[in-house]
């Protein structure tokens, strides 16, 4: 605060004036802070809800403090769905992030690296389309076409459509991962004989880890939390992920089972974050292309 | 181990520029063998062409005995180093030596351990558990050319691959690259803007301008008997003194003085003299069958000096010893070595007959 021993003292007009600025800015500070406190608790409050809810006697909405209990996982073991749902979210997550991972990388390093006219203005239309295609407005041609070639109820049938709809963002964001590395290095395993695939495999891929990495995990996220696809072509429930599956815990009444919800949404959030540390523990999320040497 | 055929070899680009303009050149076997030229003359075409990495657009290509013009540049058995070494990143200095005997499906042991040899010889033994980012430019330089060495390849290209070098590093590499090419006598062509590194290291030299060669020779030849004005402006650290003169019977008249004339030149003929600076001696005093002019800018050279006469037909640039430099503003006179005059044609600047 240097500023108010430059002012001359006599000055009481100019003094005043740097006091109110003072306050002025002090109330701004606190109203800053005040504003921070409540939505962190706002957004607090359900993550506290998620954590503390499955260890309680009386599992409600409220968030009480907990009277630790484990009956709640007993009741989640007991149920025929639970569990299993959770092994078919994986199934689907990771095979929609495999699939999405090798079509959008070749997609994305062809792209990268073949010279089409229109190339750009291709990628910009696929991208744009991409929101319709597996967006809800496709729901019923989609099911349509899955029904008649009776493909309802097919695990693998879900897994390439929800590839179909990663595969635009997917293919955007690796092509500028494959940019980004430098052609000699491919024109050098070139002269020593590696073939596109070898090229791909030794050099590219590994070069671009990163970015696969990150689309990968983008994948999982965005399949463990579809309800819409899975619920509208999977009908046995022995086939259904965790998303939809959490829907039918709710007795005759229609009152949640919060024992059962609410150890289930616990072990649900628990892959993800899982997947989101290792990744961003060895690579780091970059949605930029970029190496580090 | 091969020769290296072009004939009328050629690549225009889609845009139309046309970088290689029908080229014929025999590389010998075992020769290091320097292209040389501006920027953007197309040696980079050229030796991407050679190695397959450009498809020619006319003319053939043969290394060894095999006609290799439409072959995959993995089939050429050509090894490359690249101005910017494309190491890989990922991989560690073994890794990335024994690269090529991977593609080879070299057993993993096998390949290590020659991997291990050939890096022992390049100095490169205490580094191979790093990657590329953790070397120095030098240490990266000789990793490459490990990597070209232990595919054991019939020829090996060499586009710049010193000048990510600074000046010191360069000149012993320098040596040090001319030394493993003699020792493992692979064909070896070599891309340079730097007329010295060509002059130092190669057995022959292509000058190039424009997508086409200007002159072939050793560097003896290059440098001592330019083939056209082009050439003779281009080689030499100090460059060629080029000035104009008419030919009279057995004299040859400039401005600065006259020189006698080679025979069988004919009469009344303008010509532009040749002579570098490197082969003209001074003096102080006046001599016949000399240039003469006013002492200009003296510039240290090292153990030499460079001295300008400035005379009525331009500056004439003179090469003294050192500690001989004259004062600046005196009169002084350039003697032309015997043979050392050269004549070029003024229409098409081509070295005429002497
Ligand atoms: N991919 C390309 N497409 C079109 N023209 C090109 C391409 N690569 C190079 N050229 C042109 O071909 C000519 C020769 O280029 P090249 O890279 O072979 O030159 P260079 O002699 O290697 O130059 P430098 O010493 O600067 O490396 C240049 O005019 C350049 O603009
Ligand atoms: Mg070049």
């Amino acid at each position: 605060m240097s500023e108010p021993q430059r002012v001359d003292p006599g000055n009481r007009a100019v003094r005043r004036i740097l006091g109110d600025a003072v306050v002025r800015h002090a109330l701004s500070r606190i109203g800053l802070y005040v504003f921070a406190g409540v939505m962190l608790v706002f957004f607090a409050l359900p993550l506290l809800w998620l954590v503390l809810t499955p260890f309680s006697r009386t599992p409600a909405y409220q968030i009480t403090a907990p009277s630790f209990t484990l009956h709640n996982f007993r009741v989640l073991l007991d149920n025929p769905f639970a569990l299993r749902s959770i092994g078919n979210s994986l199934i689907l997550a990771g095979g929609t992030a495999v699939l999405a991972v090798v079509f959008a990388g070749t997609a994305a390093y062809a792209l990268s690296r073949v010279r089409l006219p229109g190339r750009d203005a291709l990628l910009y239309a696929i991208l744009l389309l991409s929101s319709i295609v597996t967006g809800t407005a496709a729901m019923v041609p989609i099911f349509l076409m899955l029904f008649q070639l009776n493909m309802i109820d097919n695990r693998l049938a879900l897994v390439l459509v929800l590839t179909g709809g990663l595969l635009p963002s997917a293919m955007f964001i690796l092509k500028d991962f494959m940019d980004s590395v430098p052609k000699s290095y491919e024109e050098s395993a070139r002269v020593f004989g590696a073939s596109p695939l070898q090229i791909l495999r030794h050099v590219v891929a590994p070069v671009v880890r990163p970015g696969l990495a990150t689309i990968a995990v983008w994948a999982i996220v965005q399949v463990w939390g579809n309800f819409l696809l899975p619920y509208i072509l999977l009908h046995d429930q022995n086939k259904q992920p965790a998303a939809v599956i959490m829907y039918t815990f709710y007795d005759e009444g229609g009152t949640p089972n919060f024992a059962l919800i609410s150890t289930f949404s616990l072990l649900y959030s628990v892959p993800v974050v899982v997947a989101y540390l290792i990744v961003n523990r060895r690579y780091g999320f970059r949605f930029q292309g970029g190496i580090k040497g | 181990m091969a020769t290296i055929e072009l004939a009328a070899l050629e690549k225009t680009y889609p845009g139309g520029v046309r970088a290689v303009d029908g080229l014929s050149l025999t590389i010998g076997d075992g020769e290091f063998f320097a292209l040389l030229g501006p920027s953007g003359c197309g040696k980079t075409t050229l030796l991407r062409t050679i190695a397959g990495l450009e498809e020619a657009t006319g003319g053939s290509l043969s290394i060894g005995e095999r006609e290799v013009t439409r072959l995959a540049p993995g089939q050429r058995d050509v090894a490359m180093v690249f101005q910017d070494y494309a190491l890989f990143p990922h991989m560690t200095v073994l890794d990335n030596i024994a690269y090529p005997l991977r593609i080879k499906r070299v057993a993993r042991a096998a390949r290590h351990e020659k991997a291990r040899q050939t890096g022992d010889g390049l100095e490169l033994a205490e580094l191979m558990a790093r990657r590329p980012a953790e070397l120095s430019g030098g240490q990266q330089q000789r990793v490459a050319l490990a990597r070209a060495v232990v595919a054991h390849p019939s020829a090996f290209l060499f586009d710049e691959p010193l000048s990510n070098l600074d000046a010191r590093l360069r000149l012993s590499a320098r040596t040090f690259l001319k030394r493993l090419q003699r020792e493992l006598g692979v064909t070896t062509i070599f891309v340079t803007h730097d007329q010295a590194e060509a002059l130092a290291m190669a057995d022959r030299i292509a000058v190039m301008e424009a997508g086409r060669i200007r002159q072939v020779g050793t560097p003896r030849e290059v440098f001592g008997r330019p083939a056209n004005t082009f050439v003779a402006n281009f080689i030499g650290s100090t460059p060629m003194n080029l000035l104009p003169a008419t030919v009279t019977d057995h004299r040859l008249l400039l401005a600065a003085g006259s020189l006698p004339a080679p025979s069988g030149l004919g009469a009344r003929r303008e010509v532009t003299v040749g002579i570098r600076p490197e082969y003209l001696d001074f003096s102080a005093t006046a001599v016949p069958d000399a240039l003469s002019g006013t002492v200009g800018i003296v510039e240290h050279l090292g153990t030499s000096s460079l001295v300008t006469l400035e005379t009525d037909g331009g500056p004439i640039g003179v090469v003294v010893p050192e500690e001989a430099e004259p004062a600046a503003g005196s009169t002084g006179w350039a003697v032309p070595r015997p043979g050392r005059v050269l004549l070029y044609d003024n229409e098409t600047g081509d070295l005429l007959p002497t």
